[in-house]
């Protein structure tokens, strides 16, 4: 396998694509006994629309997340119990542009290893067992029309949104679940679950050697058929609606605002935007910047505050979310603040001490086998090697922070959601 | 493994040493028996001493130390273990090691942190009134946040009626009429007493070796006007039975709740049998009620159960359609009296017990998971380590298992519905 150094972080990572397409990745972890494991494909929910040689295809949304709970059905078998019989706990998420398998052990790795690999590959559906996942799936679509922060982000989404599929639910609705059928499911597992479009990361103290051999054992080759997908999506820079709300049982007003930016190319380049889009976030405001401070004593936001960078395939957007009485406030704020900054600059030193902390924070995140799984298959998509972070920090210059701000902050790229507390009923 | 030294009387630092971590951690606190008139006040305290020091007064000062110390992060933190409140600050930081030539981590974090316990900035001589005013507005805030969560704010509304006299009903951060009552006169005198009178616990996962650590944190404790108290011990639950509550809220989507009891708490041998029977029962997605209720039956979309050790409590909650109710509790019930009656196969008992093991034998791979074992259980009473523990779980028999879940009672039931 390529072994790469990273001297600075003290990490290596083997990578080799095996003769069935397969991509793995693999972080050691020497001494430690937990090993974690991520099985992910280049697939989410935003992916409904492509072609298998030549022919088109739209699929209902939420087909992405239904596909995932799918998967964990094999014939005869319960996949849950054998992970739990080996003491390993396996899961499964879907986000907008990608779906991961994941399991964590301490023993028996390899097996639950082969187990993963077997069931994800495995496409097992029948009309009954499709019919029945709508009750549960129903079921979590309704945990989340109850779930303010949810809500919050997905009226973002509809607000500022017009073609790009992130403006709708990861989960879909009742509507479009309903028009699932084994059919498609099988279509997209054999779409966007060959091999070359995945990838096989695993942290922790394993013998590579065998993850590779097991790999080979049970993944079969990729099909010789092409898959295109729809992953450029036509959008003006302008939003659609400025503001948007809904009433919720909360305590307060909660508050997310977006500034909908360019999206970012993939590679190296792609990367770096992100990085000046997250120190852009943290020099205007940031718990260092001194709007934080004001709006903070002012009593416009608290603790809950936060932003930063957000991204998915096609999309990217600057954004800040906290609780507040007065989100207009908030929002006025920042919109000031960006023109006294993009004037006065940030300053060297501070833009040093802004890097340093950053970069500390992200080598603190290593220590997380999930943040690092994570990462790695997610930037991978992207077309980058995460370890590389480093470089890419020392980098950035204060002009591009400053002109990132200038072209991002502006009010007709600005999105408002907010959930207000439900009205006493008199 | 783990190293204990006493800096003065009532004041324990233990450490973990180890360097395979990118992150070490620190965490200090005041040890409260937890009770009504304190929660809120031991709540307010952590989150006033990261408003300011004396040479970093405000919080755009403190967040700019902390970016020099490579972005090192400091949280308040409030547990409840048992009967006990605890108090203090945790804070995570780069180890030395990562950091460019010259540069140190641990031993400016070290005294920043004691700048941060014992010099707040004060206002004749006690804590500013726009600091405590907008505290005491978080912590009211994150009392009720909680309504935002109803999973929750079911658990907690459980709990809150199972516990009617336990120091269990009282809600971790306290009750809004006690954060009401708070002014910046009686915040610090309720600050001076902590620091005078707690006993203290310390806790550091490092590189570093413990002589050092203590070297680096004994200074800071020195000059404190002691005169320390020691907590009664703790207890089990011995409150009459809750009754069946339901409550109506504006959602898509019902919360049950069901509360047993059982004599068995961390202190008692049968310890490693009754978190058998708990993850048989309700734990994680091969037991019972899992398999039965939400896989087989469709009933819910979550279910599960938790037990809590420092008490002799079971708790199972589920999210579950309104008029699902009276079937999923019949169920629930069906399921314990299946585990009491040792109805369940070899196989699940054996998940049961791999389960449990594969949680603690991760413990020593991630710091805060560390001190979070060590702190908790030191404080509970339960003084085994990891391996000790794993010895335990794997020595639980068919029948012990069963004997314990066969111990659990039915106390009390709380239905969150909606209003339609």
């Amino acid at each position: 396998m390529e072994v790469r150094n990273y001297p600075e972080l003290k990490e290596t990572v083997l990578w080799e694509v095996l003769p069935n397409g397969l991509t793995v990745a693999i972080v050691p972890r020497p001494g430690f006994t937990r090993k974690l494991c991520y099985f992910a494909t280049d697939f989410g929910s935003i992916h409904t629309a492509f072609s298998v040689d030549g022919k088109a295809y739209t699929v209902p949304e939420g087909i992405a997340h239904y596909l995932e709970h799918k998967l964990f059905d094999m014939p005869g078998r319960d996949v849950s119990a054998e992970f739990a019989a080996m003491g390993a706990s396996v899961n499964a998420f879907t986000s907008y542009d990608m779906t991961a398998y994941h399991f964590t052990c301490t023993e028996h790795f390899e097996d639950a290893l082969r187990l993963l690999l077997e069931f994800v590959s495995t496409p097992y559906f029948t009309p009954e067992s499709v019919q029945k996942e709508q009750g549960i799936i129903g079921q979590e679509i309704g945990m989340n029309e109850d779930a303010p922060e949810t809500q919050i982000f997905e009226l973002l989404m509809q607000a500022m949104y017009r073609d790009h599929p992130v403006k709708e639910p990861i989960l879909g609705t009742v509507e479009s679940i309903s028009e699932i059928t084994p059919e498609t499911l099988n279509l997209c597992h054999r779409a966007f679950y060959r091999p070359d479009n995945m990838l096989l990361c695993v942290v922790g103290d394993v013998d590579a050697q065998q993850v590779k051999k097991i790999a080979l054992q049970v993944i079969p080759d990729a099909p010789e058929e092409t898959v295109t997908s729809t992953r450029v999506w036509q959008e003006e820079l302008i939003v659609p609606k400025s503001f948007t709300s809904r009433e919720m049982e909360v305590a307060m007003p909660m508050f997310q605002l977006g500034f909908k930016c360019q999206p970012l190319d993939r590679g190296e380049a792609a990367v770096r935007r992100e990085i000046v889009g997250e120190l852009a976030a943290e020099a205007l405001f940031g718990e260092a910047s001194r709007l934080y401070l004001n709006l903070y004593e002012k009593g416009l936001i608290d603790a809950s505050f936060g932003g930063g960078f957000e991204t998915v395939e096609g999309m990217a957007m600057l954004t800040a979310s906290g609780d507040s009485d007065c989100p207009e406030k908030v929002q006025d704020a920042i919109l000031q603040e960006v023109s006294r900054l993009t004037q006065q600059g940030i300053g060297e030193e501070n833009l040093l001490r802004m890097k340093r902390s950053a970069l500390g924070r992200r080598i603190r995140g290593l220590d997380s086998f999930d943040s690092v799984c994570f990462r790695i298959c997610a930037y991978y998509f992207s077309g980058f090697d995460y370890f590389r972070f480093p470089a890419l920090y020392r980098d950035v210059t204060e002009q591009e922070i400053l002109d990132f701000l200038k072209e991002t902050v502006r009010t007709d790229r600005m999105s408002l959601s907010v959930i207000y507390p439900k009205k006493e009923e008199e | 493994m783990i190293q204990t030294i006493e800096l003065f009387p009532g004041i324990i630092l233990r450490c973990c040493r180890s360097d395979r971590f990118k992150q070490g951690c620190l965490s200090v606190q005041f040890l409260r028996k937890m009770c009504r008139e304190e929660a809120a006040i031991n709540a307010l305290i952590p989150a006033l001493l990261l408003r300011g020091t004396k040479s970093c007064p405000d919080l755009r000062a403190i967040t700019l130390r902390l970016d020099d110390l490579y972005g090192a992060a400091v949280g308040t933190q409030v547990r409840r273990v048992g009967d006990y409140q605890t108090t203090g600050l945790y804070c995570g930081f780069m180890e030395d090691a990562y950091a460019l030539p010259g540069d140190q981590v641990l031993e400016p974090m070290v005294a920043f942190l004691g700048e941060l316990l014992f010099c707040p900035v004060l206002e004749n001589g006690i804590f500013r009134a726009d600091f405590v005013e907008s505290e005491k507005r978080n912590l009211s805030l994150a009392i009720e946040a909680q309504r935002n969560d109803k999973r929750v704010y079911a658990a907690g509304r459980l709990l809150e009626k199972m516990c009617s006299a336990d120091s269990f009903g009282i809600p971790r951060l306290g009750t809004r009429e006690e954060e009401e009552k708070i002014t910046p006169q009686r915040a610090y005198d309720h600050y001076r007493k902590v620091l005078r009178e707690s006993p203290v616990e310390i806790f550091y996962v490092g590189a570093a070796q413990p002589e050092q650590v203590a070297a680096l944190i004994k200074p800071l404790f020195a000059r404190l006007d002691r005169s320390y108290v020691n907590l009664p011990p703790q207890t089990g639950f011995s409150d009459p039975p809750g009754g069946s509550h339901c409550e109506e809220m504006d959602v898509a989507q019902g919360r049950l709740g069901m509360g047993f009891v059982t004599d068995i708490t961390l202190r008692d041998h049968r310890f490693a049998a009754m978190q058998v029977a708990n993850v048989l029962f309700g734990g994680g997605m091969t037991s019972k009620l899992f398999m039965q209720i939400r896989e087989e039956q469709s009933l819910c979309y979550d279910i599960g159960s938790g037990y809590q050790g420092s008490k002799g409590i079971v708790t199972v909650t589920a999210g579950i359609d309104f008029d699902k109710e009276a079937a999923v509790k019949a169920q629930v019930l069906e399921l314990l009296r299946q585990c009491a009656a040792g109805e369940f196969t070899e196989e699940e008992l054996i998940s049961a017990k791999q389960a449990l093991i594969s949680q603690l034998q991760g413990i020593h791979d991630s710091a805060g998971a560390i001190e979070n074992y060590y702190v908790s259980g030191v404080l509970s009473g339960m003084d085994k380590t990891p391996e000790e523990y794993i010895r335990a779980v794997e020595k639980v028999t068919a029948e012990a298992a069963a004997q314990a879940a066969g111990t659990l009672q039915l106390h009390t039931q709380y239905f969150l519905k909606g209003v339609r």
